[in-house]
């Protein structure tokens, strides 16, 4: 590898000999078009798209297979190449079906984007177009297949083969008769299949879940975290404010993996992707108290009344907040700061899902919370501190605990009976209505991750930042604002404004957080100290 | 469908000619197609195994090359050229023939499973167009009587 200089289109770019000329245009914000390069897989060179003149080379050259040289002076726009690349494009679209109004790909298609950029000619050919096998095939769980749109760019082929490893994709038969499928009788079946459909630049592969939801240009982003394993996958909640009265009110139409070269590259496992239903359906809106008639509704700074009495009238050791390593670190150390050390309950963090051994060598990890690195961190505790959660009975009935706070673990209709029996008083903070929300002696809804900001670290110690997409449902809020709210029923001089400044708390005191800045945490996430 | 004892020595010895699986997928599949005469699909997981190959790249190479048969063929498969010389020379005349002889049209295999027939690209004996190939014998300057003659002399 060596630094060499190149001209592109008049422009002189410093970059290095093992770079391709699309790889130095594309960092360098030059978008030469492209559907088969793809920066997390091989290079196939099929697509012809990427055609760029090079001087000194009689033939135009596919800017994705040829390496920087130095003193290579380059053109992607002047007028032979977009002459040839419209050709190009000419052909890719010679029998792809005119069916934009009714695909799903439309809005975000390559195929669209680059007939306006590059394409806009008047159709030439005169004769039938090759039409392939039936439309809408499911190949997958997740996945559909619409052979006459596929332009065999063979991305989905190569990430079977290079990232998934299991190589169901194959381009069968040859020339125009060419199609994609999958093995005769073989289905779609690896945990990272939907991506796919994520890499497929046009309309071929399209998301079974997200078909016919959303158009795509309805939808909003907002830059998140994947909370469905340590790993912290960086992702991108889709999703839709402007249409509330389709599909039921549901708000997330999808999630789609952010690229993050450390965590999880452009990648993300289909678990995780399709973990965002609990986000609308099914959540706990409201503060709601058992009385003898039922569960009575209680505004949340009334439900928060009720929850400091309780705290009041019990000693504080027996009183026990089992923590959640599905909340942020922001919230992890509010609820220290006000349980622990204000109050002096007693905390512990259960080993729930923490080793299911559910984990492989790519993306997903056993640990099926964001953020247990981060609460371990927060209260200085290590993995053998965790509380198993077939111990909890023992414990509540050994340190006689009165108060039991649970922060969203679900507990079984067993321990629900025996902690009555123990005449423990049941108190559920969460986002969704359970058994244990139902059964509660209170319940006080929290916000999901969708709707608050924070941060988790995630397995490797990197502390990443999320930022909500929405507001919360009804009442629910992040738990340092609960716990705030609670602090002023139990006059208690403790304040946690925004997840900004009890970061700013948090770092201040604990080492591995120090050096972080709650704003100058990127897109990438940063790590704390070693 | 598993392996025949004589196709297992034969892909043992392919395996050993190349350094990588991948490689002997192609020799392999004309193994295959020697033993079988055409390449059943019932067979490709097991030569995948033998070969260590994903089932899918056995397939993907028997659909690209058109001179892997994906169903049965007769005993004698005739490859009649229809290029641009053998057009130019009346092929189509030649196929006329054949059909009319063998009772059977292009693409397809008489009863007895002794003949098929197809058309296919240029076989590289332009100078004795029409061409035909049978079991990778050629013959050139075909005539109807040619052709009679050709075809009686097999058994």
């Amino acid at each position: 590898m060596e630094k060499v200089t190149i001209t592109l289109n008049g422009q002189q770019i410093e970059t290095t000999t093992d770079k391709t000329v699309l790889q130095t245009a594309l960092d360098n914000g030059i978008h030469i078009p492209h559907y088969c390069y793809h920066p997390g897989l091989s290079i196939a060179g099929n697509c012809r798209m990427c055609l760029v003149e090079i001087e000194g080379i009689p033939k135009l050259q596919i800017s994705c297979n040829t390496f920087c040289r130095d003193g290579m002076v380059v053109h992607s726009t002047n007028d032979r190449v977009r002459k040839a690349v419209r050709q190009v494009l000419e052909f890719l679209l010679i029998n792809h079906p005119l069916d934009c109004p009714v695909c799903d790909q439309a809005g975000e298609c390559w195929l669209q984007i680059y007939y306006m950029t590059v394409g806009q000619y008047d159709s030439r050919f005169t004769g039938n177009k090759v039409i392939k096998h039936k439309k809408a095939t499911p190949i997958g769980k997740w996945v559909m297949l619409d052979q006459e749109r596929c332009i065999t760019c063979s991305r989905c082929v190569r990430f079977t083969r290079e990232i998934s490893k299991t190589n169901e994709m194959v381009i069968f038969n040859r020339g125009d008769h060419c199609e994609i499928n999958t093995y005769p009788g073989r289905e779609l079946e690896n945990r990272y299949s939907a991506n796919i459909m994520d890499i497929c630049p046009v309309g071929a592969l399209t998301c079974r879940d997200f078909r016919f939801k959303c158009r795509v240009w309805y939808l909003e982003s907002a830059d998140s975290i994947c909370p469905s394993c340590a790993r912290g996958c960086n992702i991108v909640i889709h999703h839709n404010p402007h249409r509330p009265h389709k599909r039921n009110g549901a708000r997330v139409m999808r999630l789609k993996p952010r690229y993050n070269p450390e965590v999880n590259k452009w990648w993300l496992c289909d678990d995780g992707r399709y973990n965002y239903r609990f986000i609308d359906q099914g959540r706990l809106r409201h503060c709601s108290v058992l009385s003898p008639t039922g569960r009575e509704q209680l505004y949340l700074d009334e439900g928060l009344r009720r929850l400091a009495e309780l705290l009041r009238q019990t000693p504080p050791r027996q009183t026990l907040l089992l923590l959640s390593a599905h909340s942020s670190n922001e919230e992890a150390f509010a609820a220290r700061r006000l349980f622990d050390q204000s109050l002096g309950c007693l905390c512990k963090l259960p080993d729930e899902g923490v080793f299911t051994g559910d984990q492989d060598d790519f993306l997903i990890r056993e640990d099926k919370h964001p953020n247990t690195n981060g609460v371990l961190r927060i209260f200085g505790w290590q993995t053998s501190d965790l509380l198993p959660m077939a111990d909890l009975l023992d414990f509540v009935a050994q340190k006689n605990i009165k108060v039991l706070l649970v922060n969203r673990h679900e507990l079984s209709a067993d321990i629900l009976g025996q902690l009555d029996q123990l005449e423990c008083r049941l108190v559920y903070l969460g986002t969704n209505v359970t058994p244990a929300a139902e059964a509660a002696y209170l319940a006080v809804p929290l916000a999901t991750f969708a709707e608050k900001e924070g941060t988790f670290t995630n397995c490797d110690g990197r502390v990443q930042k999320f930022s909500p997409a929405f507001l919360a449902l009804g009442d629910a809020a992040p738990e340092w604002e609960i716990y705030s709210r609670l602090a002023q029923h139990l006059g208690l001089e403790q304040a946690f404004p925004s997840a900004a400044e009890v970061f700013e708390q948090l770092r201040t005191g604990n080492p591995f957080f120090q050096k972080l800045e709650f704003h100058e945490i990127g897109a990438f996430g940063e790590l704390g100290a070693p | 469908m598993e392996l025949t004892v004589n196709l297992k020595s034969r892909l043992d010895e392919i395996k050993r000619k190349f350094p990588f699986a991948f490689s002997s997928v192609l020799p392999a599949i004309h193994a295959v197609q020697e033993e079988f005469g055409y390449i059943p699909l019932e067979i490709e997981p097991a030569v995948a195994r033998y070969l260590a190959v994903p089932q899918e790249r056995i397939r993907e190479v028997t659909t690209f090359y058109f001179m892997f048969n994906n169903r049965s063929v007769g005993k004698y498969h005739i490859y009649l050229c229809s290029n641009v010389s053998c057009w130019l020379r009346n092929y189509e005349s030649i196929l006329a023939y054949l059909e009319k002889k063998l009772n059977i049209s292009a693409g397809e295999t008489t009863p007895d499973g002794r003949f098929t027939i197809s058309l296919v690209e240029c076989l590289g004996m332009c100078e004795q167009a029409p061409v035909m190939q049978i079991n990778g014998i050629s013959y050139g300057d075909l005539t109807p009587e040619k052709i009679d003659r050709i075809l009686d002399n097999l058994d």
